[in-house]
């Protein structure tokens, strides 16, 4: 019989002996290179921590490959940070060059702090949504791999943070990233009456929808969907496999920009459209990697050091990020959802 | 949610009203039945792991009879 | 073994970053449903569209959530990943290991499962990804015995998560890791049984650089601060001019509240603590010479959410700050959440945020039922518009006039 309501297991059997000894006494911390923290405490002891980028999606044999590289460097320890990657946590400086090493020869991919591109979030995608306007896991390699000398190297104005969520949902942390990859679905489900009727209970299916736009039609014996109320999200076909959203022609990809969750210097700021669409082109979507290195090149041409996208954008103005990147603008691009009235400029000030 | 167990009462109130519907959500139950939402949901978990109720998540999550709501797949 | 080709994800074993394809191989050698996912994987990368139906109730007894069920839509094609449910158990804070847990975790799904994982999920729990629903209870009670427990799904508190804290952190303003164990610790029947309109989640930052994203993915938020003035170490300050580290222009220009000043012929920083908004900024770029204060907490924000329905929402200051070291501490926060959860389950709507029921009902009128002090840090400015909905209790209701004649 299973054990209810045990809870987490304690995180302080996980921890290395240097952290519990100098747990909540680091006093400063350094990047000797990339990929590699060095934290010291007030003691004199440091702790290095090397980050591995990890594609998420993981067999057990990757984790037990990196159990055993953290027995032997390690003393057995070890963390994943909230963007996936993995720290090897080395408190013994003599063993740091030799895990770099090994790490390097083994071709595990080093990098990922400082004024880096970090791993980016991420969802299932194809690999296991029921929802998704596009794959996540195969959009983020091919993405990763165009970006990589950023990953492996300290040279962007400042951190780069980016999330991809497969479908409007948004369930990657997409809506405050630097960069957001968003899944979209533009039409509304297709209904099959007939298997409608066959598998669907018709209250629960319409109990479904998060903005009410599917209604029962008895005479019919099933439903109608409100097409001006539907957004799209998919949570119907999540009730019945009558409402198919997926529509391999239409679902693409949305690319918003501009968000931070830190509040160092400006305040967290929401991601905002740049482009409202991109063709879902497997299995690498060029489409897409292109859009995401134009912008981050025109970024390091002309941002401040240490300015993140977004304070760049709200320096120089959208607009005028419009004309340095040539993206088209549209009316697709200017809100008409809840809350758009603040995003209209309200002054006569402006630039070209 | 209270803690402790669950008044019999209530889980008996509560299998009665859930007999009548297809399902529900829990604050549902107690503004049907007159009881305390709190009281409601301890004797939830009773009656869920007396397999006499299960949670059923269509977007949110409801509770139902065991085995009364079918979904695709179920 | 499947033998069959997967020539589109074959493109994606190449190039620098880690490869998904390469684990799915990997898994595939010892598990026919990770290779009958790469197959139902490699068909979505010819049509360009899924395969998964979700729906159907599976969990484990006692428990509301945990386990999402998942099914391919062509089960006589894929037998082997005709259902593929997903397990979340739930994380150590600050996803802290020792090779021995991690190697359990591994050995239990090898078991059962499809030998493929998420570490970690959006929301923090390691994500065991596909097995079938008969092996759903077998699971959790191996992984039950083992000191694991499962993490949160549907409308129920989810799978708490923190920043690395002050177990590596020198910035972390509470003891994030703890706050966060003991917290989940108390809310397991929040957790394991869903009961709200919506889901609720929490997230531990230890200071305003917010690593774990709360203020954008949380709607209950808890981010370090310190109350009184940051700290200098002026002989380090000078290490940094030394070095030519360009103190004014990265430092004290980007100052957002230009509080920081730089005397360069004495190399020595000074503060206007009183202007200071603790934005962390100064202390990222010199975090050996500048140090947060001595009076630490947290501030708590809540609110904040996704996109669906009304739009993503960032979490607002609620209480600007509170003390988050003593167990009293810990209490005085569980005191103030389940205030506002128990006010939320008594007002919104289904499927309604904490968020949006206070967007559609007012702040006001949350402050007051939960019995929260209104003060100036919860607005940047406050409202433009004369439209106060009056508590008609305070007023005077006599219906008279001045001269005392009835209205």
């Amino acid at each position: 019989m299973a054990k209810l309501d045990q809870g987490p297991p304690n995180y302080k059997e996980m921890l290395p002996p240097i952290i519990k000894e100098n747990y909540g006494k680091w006093q400063y911390h350094e990047i000797p290179q990339p990929g590699v923290l060095k934290h010291v405490a007030e003691s004199g002891a440091a702790l290095y921590s090397v980050r591995v980028g990890s594609p998420r999606l993981v067999s057990i044999d990757f984790i037990r490959d990196i159990c055993n590289l953290a027995d032997q460097y390690c003393d057995g320890h070890l963390r994943f940070t909230t963007r996936n990657n993995v720290e090897f946590l080395v408190s013994d400086e003599a063993k740091l060059k030799a895990l770099l090493e090994t790490l390097s020869a083994q071709g595990y991919a080093v990098g990922g702090t400082g004024a880096s591109i970090s791993n980016i979030i991420h969802t299932q995608g194809w690999v296991h949504c029921h929802t998704p306007a596009t794959d996540a896991s195969g959009v983020v390699k091919a993405v990763m791999d165009d970006l990589y000398e950023y990953f492996e190297s300290m040279k962007l104005p400042a951190k780069l943070k980016m999330g991809l969520a497969c479908c409007l949902n948004m369930c990657g942390s997409t809506h405050c990233s630097d960069i957001g990859i968003v899944g979209v679905h533009r039409t509304p489900p297709r209904i099959d009456h007939e298997k409608l009727r066959k598998t669907t209970e018709i209250p629960t299916l319409v109990a479904s929808c998060p903005t009410g736009a599917i209604r029962p039609d008895p005479k019919n014996k099933s439903v109608v969907v409100n097409e001006d109320k539907c957004m799209y999200c998919g949570n119907c076909y999540t009730m019945s496999p009558a409402m198919e959203i997926y529509d391999p022609r239409n679902d693409g990809i949305a690319i918003l920009i501009g968000g931070k969750v830190s509040n160092a210097r400006t305040a967290p700021s929401f991601s905002r459209m740049v482009i409202p669409f991109l063709p879902n082109n497997p299995p690498r979507w060029p489409e897409v990697t292109e859009a995401i290195r134009s912008i981050i090149e025109l970024w390091i041409a002309n941002a401040h050091k240490g300015e993140r996208l977004g304070e760049w954008i709200e320096r120089i103005g959208w607009e005028k990020f419009f004309s340095l990147s040539g993206l088209p603008f549209s009316e697709m691009l200017i809100d008409d959802y809840i809350f758009a009235r603040e995003t209209f400029r309200t002054a006569a000030g402006f630039k070209y | 949610m209270g803690r402790g167990p669950a008044n019999p009462e209530v889980k008996k109130k509560v299998l009665e009203y859930l007999a009548k519907v297809e399902k529900a959500k829990s604050r549902d139950v107690a503004v049907a039945i007159g009881e305390k939402k709190s009281d409601v949901d301890d004797a939830v978990k009773e009656l869920t792991a007396e397999d006499l109720v299960e949670y059923l998540y269509i977007t949110t999550t409801y509770i139902c009879l065991k085995g009364k709501v079918k979904t695709p797949n179920s | 073994m499947t033998e069959k080709k997967t020539p589109l994800l074959d493109e994606l074993e190449k190039g620098k970053w880690p490869s998904f394809v390469t684990e799915m191989k990997r898994a595939a050698v010892k598990s026919e449903s990770a290779g009958e996912l790469l197959q139902v994987l490699e068909r979505s990368y010819v049509e360009h569209r899924g395969h998964w139906k979700h729906g159907g109730i599976v969990g484990v007894r006692g428990y509301g959530g945990g386990v999402i069920g998942r099914y391919v839509d062509e089960p006589e094609t894929y037998p082997n990943v005709a259902e593929f449910h997903t397990v979340r158990i739930n994380q150590p804070s600050g996803f802290f290991y020792n090779t021995k847990t991690l190697r359990t975790i591994c050995d239990i799904w090898e078991k059962y499962g499809s030998r493929l994982t998420n570490m970690h999920g959006s929301t923090g729990d390691v994500i065991l990804l596909g097995c079938k629903t008969e092996d759903i209870q077998p699971i959790f009670d191996e992984y039950s015995e083992a000191g694991f427990d499962l993490g949160g799904s549907g409308s129920c508190l989810r799978t708490t998560n923190c920043c690395v804290g002050p177990g590596r952190c020198e910035f972390a303003c509470y003891d994030t890791l703890e706050a966060c164990y003991n917290i989940t610790n108390e809310f397991m029947d929040e957790l394991h049984r869903p009961m709200w309109p919506y889901k609720s989640k929490i997230k531990f930052s230890g200071c305003a650089n917010d690593c774990t994203g709360a203020i954008a993915r949380s709607d209950i938020s808890v981010i370090g601060t310190w109350r009184d003035s940051i700290q200098f170490d002026q002989a380090a300050v000078k290490e940094y001019a030394a070095k030519n580290f360009d103190i004014q222009g990265l430092v004290c220009d980007k100052c957002p509240t230009k509080c920081l000043t730089y005397n360069s012929q004495a190399q020595e920083l000074s503060v206007v603590a009183e202007d200071c908004t603790r934005c962390m900024h100064c202390i990222n770029m010199m975090p050996k010479a500048i140090k947060a204060g001595k009076e630490k907490g947290a501030s708590i924000l809540i609110g904040g959410k996704s996109t669906i329905v009304q739009s993503a929402f960032m979490s607002s200051v609620v209480v600007p700050f509170m003390k988050m070291e003593a167990e009293s501490d810990f209490e005085e926060f569980k005191d103030l959440v389940r205030r506002i959860w128990d006010w939320w389950d008594e007002n919104g709507k289904s499927r309604e945020r904490l968020g949006e029921l206070i967007y559609r009902v007012g702040m006001g009128k949350f402050l007051r039922e939960c019995e929260i002090p209104a003060v100036p840090q919860q607005v940047f400015r406050p409202r433009a518009n004369p439209y106060v909905f009056w508590q008609q209790d305070d007023l005077d209701k006599s219906g008279t006039a001045l001269d005392g004649s009835k209205l």
